[in-house]
């Protein structure tokens, strides 16, 4: 697989991630996630055991012929597949990511099909790519009729969720799904990956990404899908203690919100997992600007503290007659 | 790219593919239909009589290769054990060799069409647990192709168990009353027809779902990605040859391998690219394989191991699937 930027290479990276809660009770073990995962027969589900349980589905092909979103109008007709793929961290958290490569330019008439079938996750321009109002475009949203790359991950993640043999639907909380929508194009030589990271309304997030050139579209896909799970992690505890009514009886009321994240979400928390250590300056400087590790330890803290005072409440309230 | 920093790996994360060794050319002798069979000996004489120049012309197209090169040939020859049983492999086989051998041809492996239906079993294996089966892993390896203005949000119509190569016609209104309003009919399309379209719709399979018949030209398609070397089963090789040197054929299809190798001194089975001499009758079938073969995602990695390995050796294969296929409709045959 050629990287971003190289000779023969794609110009161009873009990609959606939605993450949610699996619609189970419990998080699934690893067997029932392989099952969950096999949207083929005949190839594996990659699972990895450290330092946490990731498991990764083959990619699935949607061909496309339509025209890219772009900025400021420009016809740029693309014709090819879009690839797609879902993932189960811990068992726990669903995420699936709808990603396509784009090389700078392509024939000027659209090939047999067969030519873009050896070309998986590749959407081939007719003609020129024009690669940044592509990238704005792509950024701010698909006009009708445009690529829809977002409903893509959704089917995706619809096909998983509707697996009613292996899913109860009786999730232990409610949380908000997130859409994160990235773009990578190749960094200047020397220069180190970067990031420009959004927070939008409705769940939407907006990732604008500087890689090392040669770097592997799946392996800028994984770095995504790092950042979405985390973003949607911290979103989420944010939000179950946001106006957390402490002292307002005894306690029930905060166990009933403090417990499902202590069960399920507390130990997801592990940044860079699996990113290439190339692409690590990226994390660096959302931890600096934004400083998600340093809110996420400190709600985690919350959330001990929190418990911690409610058992000392509540077995003071049974010694005292 | 962290390759050579990576200090540690998990074999569960990184799955592997099975490599199979390649000849140039994998040419397909004939195909007969279990009637053609029943008719007798002089019936296979005449076929392979046929067959012959064809052969031998297949033979000196391979090419161009690299001076010194011996082009890597083998024959191969498929049985339709899956629609219909008339005779048994003991019965069938010795005179389907002996005519070959007649007309100076060799059969050097011998396959059966149900091998490309069922799981297949690993050399030396009679169980087929957890094996897929092979027609219905290629079913979901189907990409299909999309007509212009297919966005991502609105897929390609498919209909279950059929394939087109462009887009059908939409549904008609039957009412009289809609009719005599004037209903305009419109015309399906070959997507990227040239001019004017040849537009086919395929169908792949009949029955149930749990008990369903595969159609003719969907196991074809299988079996030529099979010759190919373009499957795998989770990594696995499949149709993998069975050496049957010299020996008894049984009374029982399903007790012979699906594939088997007659002829020790044969070139390998899986091929770069691929010609078949078939009777005319069976054109629309083939074009029908063509039309399926263009919508097959093949293993990633099985695609780049052809490619190396061709590359490596000076051999020039087609980028695309269905351009390494090739035939030869032969008159009289």
């Amino acid at each position: 697989m050629t990287g971003l930027g190289t000779t023969g290479g794609p110009a161009l990276v873009c990609g959606e991630v939605r993450t949610c809660l699996l619609p189970t009770r419990d998080a699934v073990d690893e067997r029932t996630a392989v099952e969950l995962l096999r949207l083929r027969a005949d190839e594996r589900v990659r699972v990895s055991r450290h330092p946490n349980r990731h498991a990764v589905s083959p990619d699935v092909l949607t061909g496309v012929d339509c025209l890219l979103p772009t900025a400021n109008g420009t016809r740029v007709r693309a014709v090819g597949t879009v690839a797609a793929r879902a993932v189960l961290v811990e068992g726990r958290v669903l995420q699936s990511t709808a990603y396509f490569r784009a090389p700078a330019k392509g024939p000027d008439r659209r090939q047999p099909w067969g030519y873009y079938l050896v070309r998986p996750g590749t959407l081939v321009p007719v003609g020129r790519l024009a690669e940044k109002p592509v990238t704005e475009g792509f950024l701010t949203g698909h006009r009708s009729g445009e690529l829809d790359i977002g409903s893509v991950a959704e089917s995706l993640l619809a096909r998983i969720s509707r697996r009613h043999r292996f899913l109860d639907y009786d999730t232990p909380l409610t949380t908000a799904d997130t859409a994160l929508r990235w773009t990578a194009a190749p960094a200047d030589d020397g220069e180190a990956a970067s990031l420009r990271f959004t927070k939008a309304d409705d769940g939407l997030r907006i990732v604008e990404l500087r890689l090392p050139r040669g770097t592997a579209p799946d392996v800028a896909a994984g770095l995504c899908e790092d950042l979405a799970l985390h973003d949607w992690l911290l979103s989420t505890v944010n939000d179950k203690l946001d106006g957390l009514r402490v002292g307002a009886d005894d306690g029930t009321a905060a166990l009933k919100v403090l417990r499902p994240l202590v069960d399920h979400l507390l130990h997801l928390w592990m940044p860079q997992a699996r990113v290439d250590r190339a692409l690590r300056t990226t994390w660096a400087e959302l931890e600096e600007d934004a400083g998600y590790s340093r809110q996420w330890h400190t709600l985690a803290q919350r959330v001990r503290d929190q418990l911690t005072l409610l058992h000392l409440t509540r077995r003071d309230a049974l010694a005292t007659p | 790219m962290s390759g050579a920093e990576t200090v540690f790996r998990e074999t569960s994360a990184e799955p592997r593919t099975e490599s199979v060794p390649f000849s140039h050319l994998s040419l397909e002798l004939g195909h007969l239909y279990m009637e053609d069979f029943v008719e007798g000996p002089s019936r296979l004489r005449r076929h392979f009589a046929s067959v012959r120049p064809w052969v031998d012309a297949a033979r000196a197209g391979v090419g161009p290769l690299p001076a010194g090169r011996r082009p890597r040939i083998s024959t191969c020859f498929l049985i339709d054990d899956y629609f219909s049983r008339l005779s048994t492999p003991a019965e069938l086989i010795p005179p389907l060799l002996a005519a070959a051998a007649e007309a100076g041809l060799t059969i050097d492996y011998l396959a059966r069409e149900s091998g490309c239906a069922s799981p297949s079993p690993a050399p030396g294996e009679a169980a087929h647990r957890d094996r897929t089966e092979l027609a219905e892993a290629v079913l979901h390896r189907l990409v299909e192709l999309p007509p212009p203005g297919s966005n991502g949000f609105r897929p390609p119509v498919s209909r279950t168990g059929w394939l087109t190569n462009g887009r059908r016609a939409p549904a008609q209104r039957t009412s009289a009353a809609l009719d005599s309003t004037g209903v305009v009919w419109q015309p399906p399309g070959e997507t990227g027809a040239r001019g004017h379209s040849v537009f086919m719709d395929v169908e792949l399979w009949s029955g149930p779902e749990e008990e369903r018949t595969w159609s003719c030209a969907f196991l074809a398609s299988v079996w030529q990605l099979v010759r190919l070397g373009l499957l795998r089963d989770n990594g696995r090789a499949v149709m993998t040859p069975t050496d049957w040197f010299d020996k008894e054929f049984p009374a029982e299809w399903d007790a012979l391998p699906p594939v088997l190798k007659l002829n020790s001194a044969a070139d390998p089975f899986t091929a770069y690219v691929t010609c078949s001499v078939l009777p005319a009758r069976f054109l629309p079938v083939e074009h029908a394989v063509r039309v399926i073969l263009d919508q097959v995602h093949v293993e990633d990695e099985a695609v780049r191991m052809v490619a190396e390995r061709s590359a490596g050796e000076g051999f020039t294969v087609p980028a695309g699937v269905v351009d390494r296929t090739s035939y030869v409709f032969p008159p009289g045959l």
